[in-house]
C-alpha cells in the first residue's frame, strides 16, 4: 500500500493536482499577507471567496466572459474589503468582528443573493458553460518536456497568474512605495504618519486589495475548480489561507509554501480516498495540524528572541 | 452599572442598529420577493402569530427550542471575550460535544435519568481538555488562539468524521450516522409534540444564572472580567493572569461542549452531524447583542432564534431564501459591534454629563497642573 | 538686522490644553541661526509643549510663530518640515524592520518608474552620512542597529527632508557616554556647516559643553535665555529647579523603628545597554517617609518597576522584612504587605471600563472576608467600597460608576484608597500627585503623612521637589542610575543644594550615602 501511495505521489497526474488546488488558497493567502502588512487582520476572506465566487460566475453568465466574471469577482472583493475597512476604521468595529460579519454573509448571503438573481437554490449548475470558465493553458515549450511539462503546463490562467501574484505582491511589497508605505504604516504607523503619510489611506488600500486577492480566489473556485457555485465549496479556505499567511511569517514566498503544503496535504487525501485502510479525514487534518504546529515553531522562536532579547526575564505572561 | 443616561443611550443604539438591519432586509425582500409585504408579515410577526391572527403555541416552543444550544455558545463566547480572548472555537466544541455525549449514549448503559447527566458531563470535561490547547498556546507561547482555534474546529471536525465512519457508523442506513442512543440517553421533552423543546432549556437557563453568577459575583469571574479589561492592571494587582486566561477558555469549551451534547441528545436519535453546526458562531452574534453579559444572552439568542424561524417562514410560505437571516445577522453585528456607530451622540451625552457634574461640584476647582 | 539674527521667534505662546491645563502661560522663544540652543526644564516645565507647537505636532492658543522672519502657521508636521523644522523625538519614529535607506526616503522614495529607486535611496543615505558625517550602514535593517545609530537615522531623516532647523528631544537620554560624544561632535558639525539646533535636555554638563546659549523653563513660564558661558551650574540649577509654592504638610518629626524594606546593590542594565541602576543600596523604615528625588529618567521608573517584581535586576537583593521580593509573583509581594502607587496610573492602577467597586477591591478581593464559599460577598464588598470612598473622599455618583468617567483626581484617589488601605507595611508611592487637582494632591499627601506616623514604611519617588522635599522624613537623590546624595533630615534642606545634586554638580562621599543603609 505504501508503495502505491509513493508511486502516486511521484506521479505528474499528482503533482499537478497539487499545483490546482493550491492555487485558491494562495490567492487568499496573499490577500492575508498584505493586510496583515498593514496592521489588519483580515478574518473575512472565507466570505469574500464564497461571495465573489457567486458573482464571478453570475457576471461571467451573463455576459458570457470569462475574463469580465473574474474581473467582477475581484471588483466585488474589493468593495468587501472597503466595507470591512468602513467598519473598522471608520466605525471602528473591532476589525475581527467585521470579519466575521463578513464570514456570515458568504455562509447564508450568497444562497440568498443566487436566489434573489436567479431563482437557483444552493448552486449554479444550469448556467455553467464551457465558455464561462477560465481556460487552460498549454505553454509551447514546457508542455513537451516529459513529466514537468505534465505538472506545469495546462492549468488554467489563473493558476499562473496565483504563482505569478507571490513574485508580483513581493515586488509590490518590497519594491514600490506603496509597499513600503504599507510596511511601515502596518508596523509603527506613528513613524509613518510623521513623515506625512497617510495612516488610513494605505490600510483602505491594503484591505481593498488583499480583498481583491481573495475575490481571484473565489473567482478560481466557482469558474475552475468547481465548475459552479455551490453552498459548500470554500469550505474553510479562507481560514487555511489565515493560517498559511501567520505559518509563512506573512511573507509572500512563505505563505506560497504554507499553501502548497495544504494544496499537497488535499490532494493527497484525495488521492488516499480511493485506498483500503487510509481514513481520508485523517489525511485531510494534516494540514491543520501541521499548521498549528508551525504556529508553535515560530512562537517559540520569537519567544526566544525577546528573551534573549531582554538577557534575563522572569516575568511570566 | 453606568451612566443612566449613556445607558439608555446604549440601548437606542442596539435598537437603531437592528432597525438598521431590519432596513437593509427589508431592502432585500422588497428586491427578491413579488409579495414583500407578506414576506416582511411572516418575518417580523410570523413566530409567534399563526395565520389565523392568534398566538402561535407551537412556533413558540419551536423558538425556544432553537435557543438551546446557541445559549451555550452564546455564554461560551461572553465568558472568553470578556476575557479579551477571541477564541473561535465554540464551533468545534459543539460538534465534539454532540459526538462524545452521542457515543456515550450509545456505548454507555445506564439508568433514566442519569445516564443523559452521564453523557453531557463527559462530553463537557472533553471539550474543556480540548480547548486547554489554544489556551496553553497562547498563555505559554504568545500563540494567537485565534488561528489556533479556527485550525482547531477543523481538526476536531475531521477527527469527529474519521471516528464516525471507520467505528462508529451505522451500515445499515443510507447515510452515515451512528447507531440510535438508549432511551435513557435522550434529554426527555420538556412539551409533548415535535417543538424539540427539551429540558435542555430549562439547563440552558439554569447555567444562564450559574454563569452570570459567575462572571459578576465570584473571585474568578471578577479576575476575567478585569483581565479583560486590562491586563497590566490585573498583573499589578496581584491576579493569576496566565491563569485566569486559561480558565475563561477551558469555561468556553466546557460550555460549548455541553451545548453540543444536550442539542445532539435532545433533538436527535443518532448523531448525524457532517460539518461544523454553526452554533458556535452564532453563540458570537449573541455575545456581541448581550454585549458580553450572561444575563442578556437569552434575550439575545431568543432575539435571534425568533429572526431564524421568521426567515425560516419566509421561505416556506414565501418565495425569500432562509439564508436572509444571515444577511440580517450579518448586518446587526456589524453595526452593533461599531463603537463610533452614534458616538457623535454619546459624546454630546458625556460632554453634557461632563458639564452637570461640574456644576455640581462647583466649589471643588478644576487646577489640574500637568505633563507638558 | 533682528529678521536675521533670528531663525525662530515664537512670541507670547500660551498653550491650554482642552483639560483646562495651561502648559505654556506667554512664553518667548527665540533661537539665532546656526547656534545650538539648549531648552531646559524639569519634566512637566512645558519644553515638550512648545517643541511640539514649532514641529506643528500642536497648536498654541495664543501667540505667534516666525521662522525666518516670515509668520507661519505650523498645522501639522508636514508644514513645519516644509519651513525647514526637523525634529528627532524622544522615542524614535522608526519602523525597526526596514533598512536605514528606507526609513530615510520613507514618504518621498526616489522612483524608476513604478518602483523604489532603492539604489538612489542608498546614494542619497550615503551622501548625506558623508556630508554631516553621520555614519550609519545603509543597508542594514534598523533593528539590527544599536541605539546611536538609530538617532543618526533620525537626523538624517530631518537632514533629507531639507530641515535648517533641527530639534532634538532629550537626545542623550538613551545613549550611552561614547555614543553622546560621538553625538556631540556631529552636532558641532552640524552647526559649522550653518544648521541652528535647538537641544533639550536638563543634563548641564552636556549643555555646558555644547550649547552656545540657553532658555530655561519653569512651570510653564520661560525663566529667561542666557549666554550659556556667562552663566554657572549653579545658577542654571537655582533657575530650573526650585518651588514655586511652598505648600507645607504638617507633620511631626518621624520617629523610625525598624528596618523594612532592604535594598542592597541592585543593578539594571535596560536592553538598549544603558546601565539605568548602579549598585544601589538603601534602606527604609518604619515609621519614615524616605524619598527618592531626582530628574526624571535617572533609574527612578527601573527601581520601582524591580521593586514590585514588573522588572527584573541584573544583581543585588531587595527584602521586606527579610524575605525577597525580586522576582516574586505581585499576589505574594503583596502578601507581604507591600503597595505600589503606580506612576502611570490609567495603565497600571485601574481598570478604567470597571466600577470604582471593582477597582477598589482588585487587591483583597480574594481574601476570606469577601467571599462565602465560592460567591462573593457582596454586602462586605459594598461595605468595603463605600467605606473607601468615603474615606478617601471619592467625587462620585455612586460606586458603580465606570472608573474612567472620574477626573484625575479622582480617579488617583481611586488608586491611593486601594493602596493605603491594605494596612500595608511598606507603600511605594511612584509620583503620587502628579496631574492632579490641588485638593486631591493635598488629600493624597496627609494620607502618606499619616500612614507613616501609624507605622508604615512609606518610599516616595517624586519628580517633584516641593513634595519630595516637604513629604520626606529623609531622602536620597538619584543622578544618573547612583545615589548622589543622601540627607537624613529634610527640614534644613535648601532647594538650591538639592538643584545642586540632582543636577549632578555634587555628589556626595560613599560614607556620607552609605549612612543610608541604616547598618551597624
Amino acid at each position: 500500500m505504501f508503495e502505491q501511495l509513493l508511486s502516486m505521489v511521484f506521479s505528474a497526474d499528482f503533482l499537478a493536482s497539487v499545483v490546482r488546488i493550491t492555487a485558491p488558497i494562495l490567492f487568499a493567502a496573499l490577500g492575508a499577507v498584505i493586510a496583515e502588512k498593514a496592521g489588519v487582520t483580515n478574518i473575512g476572506l472565507e466570505g469574500t471567496m464564497m461571495i465573489t465566487a457567486l458573482f464571478g460566475i453570475l457576471t461571467g453568465y451573463w455576459t458570457q466572459s470569462w475574463i469580465i466574471g473574474v474581473i467582477c469577482a475581484m471588483l466585488v472583493g474589493m468593495l468587501l474589503g472597503l466595507m470591512m475597512g468602513f467598519f473598522a476604521l471608520k466605525l471602528k468595529t473591532d476589525i475581527i468582528l467585521a470579519g466575521i460579519a463578513v464570514n456570515m454573509l458568504g455562509g447564508g448571503g450568497t444562497i440568498f443573493l443566487l436566489y434573489m438573481f436567479t431563482g437557483m437554490r444552493g448552486n449554479t449548475g444550469a448556467l455553467v458553460s464551457p465558455n464561462i470558465l477560465i481556460p487552460t493553458i498549454h505553454i509551447p515549450g514546457i508542455e513537451s518536456i516529459p513529466v514537468l511539462g505534465d505538472i506545469l503546463s495546462g492549468h488554467s490562467v489563473l493558476t499562473y497568474v496565483a504563482f505569478l501574484l507571490v513574485w508580483a505582491i513581493w515586488v509590490l511589497l518590497y519594491k514600490t512605495s506603496l509597499g513600503l508605505n504599507i510596511r511601515a504604516v502596518g508596523e509603527n504607523a506613528n513613524a509613518a504618519s510623521s513623515v506625512g503619510v497617510s495612516v488610513l489611506k494605505i490600510k483602505y488600500i491594503a484591505i481593498a486589495l488583499s480583498g481583491a486577492l481573495a475575490g481571484l480566489g473565489g473567482a478560481f473556485m466557482s469558474m475552475y475548480y468547481s465548475q459552479g457555485w455551490n453552498s459548500g465549496m470554500v469550505a474553510g479556505r479562507g481560514f487555511i489561507a489565515l493560517a498559511a499567511q501567520a505559518m509563512g511569517r506573512g511573507e509572500p514566498v512563505g505563505a506560497m509554501l504554507s499553501s502548497l503544503l495544504f494544496g499537497l496535504a488535499q490532494a493527497l487525501r484525495t488521492k488516499v480516498s480511493g485506498l483500503q485502510g487510509v481514513s481520508s479525514y485523517l489525511v485531510s487534518l494534516i494540514p491543520y495540524v501541521v499548521t498549528v504546529i508551525g504556529l508553535v515553531l515560530y512562537a517559540m522562536s520569537t519567544m526566544r528572541k525577546v528573551k534573549k532579547h531582554r538577557a534575563a526575564s522572569g516575568s511570566e505572561d | 452599572m453606568k451612566d443612566k443616561r449613556l445607558f439608555v443611550f446604549e440601548i437606542v443604539r442596539g435598537a437603531a442598529a437592528i432597525l438598521l438591519a431590519l432596513g437593509v432586509a427589508t431592502v432585500f425582500i422588497f428586491l427578491c420577493s413579488d409579495e414583500p409585504l407578506t414576506a416582511l408579515r411572516y418575518l417580523l410577526i410570523g413566530p409567534l402569530v399563526s395565520a389565523r391572527g392568534g398566538f402561535n403555541t407551537s412556533g413558540f416552543y419551536t423558538i425556544l427550542a432553537a435557543m438551546i444550544p446557541t445559549i451555550f455558545t452564546g455564554l461560551a463566547t461572553c465568558v472568553m471575550f470578556s476575557a479579551n480572548q477571541f477564541n473561535l472555537g465554540g464551533e468545534g466544541c459543539v460538534m465534539l460535544g454532540g459526538f462524545v455525549g452521542a457515543l456515550c449514549g450509545i456505548y454507555i448503559q445506564m439508568n433514566t435519568g442519569l445516564h443523559a447527566v452521564v453523557c453531557v458531563a463527559i462530553a463537557t470535561l472533553i471539550c474543556g481538555v480540548v480547548m486547554l490547547i489554544p489556551a496553553l498556546l497562547k498563555v505559554k507561547l504568545g500563540a494567537s488562539e485565534m488561528v489556533t482555534s479556527l485550525m482547531l474546529n477543523y481538526i476536531v471536525m475531521y477527527v469527529v468524521l474519521h471516528f464516525l465512519n471507520y467505528n462508529f457508523a451505522d451500515r445499515s442506513k443510507g447515510s452515515t450516522q451512528t447507531f440510535p442512543f438508549a432511551e435513557t440517553a435522550r434529554i426527555p421533552a420538556l412539551v409533548p409534540g415535535g417543538s424539540k423543546l427539551t429540558w435542555g432549556f430549562v439547563v440552558a437557563l439554569i447555567f444562564v444564572v450559574i454563569v452570570a453568577l459567575f462572571m459578576y459575583r465570584t473571585r474568578w469571574g471578577y479576575s476575567i472580567r478585569m483581565i479583560g479589561i486590562n491586563q497590566s492592571f490585573a498583573k499589578y494587582s496581584g491576579m493569576q493572569v496566565g491563569k485566569t486566561i486559561v480558565l475563561s477558555q477551558v469555561i468556553g469549551g466546557l460550555l460549548s461542549g455541553m451545548g453540543g451534547s444536550i442539542e445532539v441528545l435532545g433533538r436527535f436519535n443518532t448523531f448525524l452531524w457532517k460539518e461544523l453546526p454553526g452554533y458556535g458562531w452564532s453563540g458570537i452574534t449573541i455575545a456581541i447583542l448581550a454585549k458580553n453579559n450572561p444575563v442578556f444572552v437569552p434575550v439575545a439568542a431568543f432575539f435571534i432564534a425568533y429572526l431564524n424561524k421568521g426567515c425560516q417562514l419566509m421561505a416556506t410560505y414565501c418565495d425569500v431564501p432562509s439564508e436572509m437571516i444571515d444577511i440580517i445577522q450579518a448586518a446587526i453585528f456589524l453595526f452593533f459591534a461599531a463603537e463610533q456607530f452614534l458616538s457623535g451622540y454619546r459624546q454630546k451625552i458625556v460632554v453634557r454629563n461632563a458639564q452637570a457634574d461640574l456644576r455640581k461640584l462647583g466649589d471643588v476647582t478644576t487646577a489640574e497642573g500637568g505633563q507638558a | 538686522m533682528e529678521q536675521n539674527e533670528y531663525v525662530v521667534e515664537m512670541r507670547g505662546i500660551t498653550k491650554v490644553y482642552p483639560n483646562g491645563i495651561a502648559a505654556n502661560q506667554s512664553v518667548n522663544f527665540f533661537v539665532r541661526r546656526g547656534e545650538i540652543h539648549a531648552l531646559m526644564g524639569e519634566n512637566g516645565a512645558g519644553k515638550s509643549t512648545l517643541m511640539k507647537m514649532l514641529f506643528g505636532l500642536e497648536q498654541p492658543t495664543e501667540g505667534e510663530i516666525t521662522v525666518n522672519g516670515e509668520k507661519v502657521a505650523l498645522t501639522s508636521p508636514t508644514v513645519a518640515i516644509s519651513k525647514g523644522i526637523g525634529m528627532v523625538h524622544q522615542h524614535f519614529m522608526l519602523v525597526p524592520s526596514l533598512t536605514v535607506a528606507e526609513n530615510i526616503v520613507l514618504g518621498m522614495p526616489p522612483k524608476k518608474g513604478l518602483f523604489i529607486d532603492y539604489k538612489k535611496a542608498v546614494e542619497i543615505t550615503e551622501e548625506f552620512a558623508e556630508k554631516y558625517n553621520l555614519h550609519v550602514e545603509p543597508d542594514a535593517k534598523v533593528m539590527d542597529i544599536p541605539v546611536g545609530m538609530k538617532q543618526k537615522v533620525e537626523i538624517l531623516k530631518a537632514l533629507v527632508r531639507g530641515a535648517k532647523i533641527l530639534i532634538l528631544d532629550e537626545p542623550t537620554a538613551v545613549l550611552t557616554t561614547q555614543e553622546t560624544g560621538e553625538l556631540f561632535k556631529e552636532l558641532i558639525h552640524l552647526k559649522e556647516q550653518g544648521y541652528t539646533i535647538i537641544f533639550i535636555s536638563h543634563k548641564l554638563k552636556e549643555i555646558k559643553q555644547i550649547t552656545d546659549r540657553l532658555t530655561i523653563m519653569r512651570a510653564g513660564k520661560s525663566m529667561g535665555v542666557y549666554n550659556t558661558a556667562d552663566i554657572s551650574e549653579q545658577e542654571i540649577s537655582r533657575l530650573m529647579v526650585g518651588r514655586d509654592v511652598v505648600l507645607s504638610v504638617e507633620k511631626d518629626k518621624a520617629t523610625p523603628t525598624d528596618v523594612v524594606l532592604k535594598v542592597r546593590d541592585i543593578e539594571y542594565t535596560n536592553e538598549w545597554n544603558k546601565k539605568m541602576l548602579d549598585k544601589i543600596s538603601f534602606s527604609v523604615r518604619r515609621g519614615e517617609i524616605l524619598g527618592i528625588a531626582g530628574v526624571e529618567g535617572n533609574g527612578q521608573r527601573e527601581l520601582v518597576d524591580i521593586l514590585f517584581s514588573l522588572g527584573t535586576p541584573d544583581a543585588g537583593s531587595a527584602e521586606v522584612l527579610g524575605k525577597s521580593i525580586l522576582c516574586t509573583p505581585q499576589e505574594d509581594i503583596r502578601a507581604m504587605g507591600v503597595s505600589l502607587v503606580p506612576e502611570d496610573r490609567m495603565v497600571f492602577g485601574i481598570a478604567g471600563d470597571g466600577s470604582i467597586e471593582e477597582n477598589v477591591i482588585s487587591d483583597r478581593f480574594a481574601k476570606k472576608e469577601f467571599n462565602k464559599g465560592p460567591l462573593f460577598d457582596m454586602r462586605a464588598i459594598h461595605a468595603e467600597s463605600d467605606k473607601l470612598i468615603e474615606e478617601y473622599n471619592v467625587l462620585c455618583k455612586s460606586s458603580k460608576q465606570q472608573v474612567k468617567m472620574l477626573s484625575g483626581g479622582n480617579i488617583q484617589k481611586v488608586v491611593v484608597a486601594r493602596e493605603f488601605s491594605s494596612d500595608p507595611t511598606l507603600i511605594i508611592a511612584d509620583q503620587p500627585t502628579r496631574g492632579i487637582d490641588v485638593g486631591a494632591t493635598e488629600f493624597i499627601r496627609k494620607k502618606l503623612v499619616e500612614l507613616s506616623r501609624d507605622g508604615a514604611a512609606v518610599l516616595l519617588v517624586s519628580a517633584d521637589l516641593n513634595e519630595v522635599m516637604e513629604l520626606s522624613d529623609s531622602l536620597i537623590v538619584l543622578y544618573g542610575g547612583k545615589i548622589a546624595a543622601y540627607f537624613d533630615d529634610t527640614s534644613e534642606l535648601d532647594d538650591e543644594v538639592m538643584g545642586e545634586y540632582m543636577l549632578g554638580i555634587k555628589h556626595q562621599s560613599a560614607e556620607e550615602i552609605g549612612r543610608v543603609c541604616h547598618e551597624g
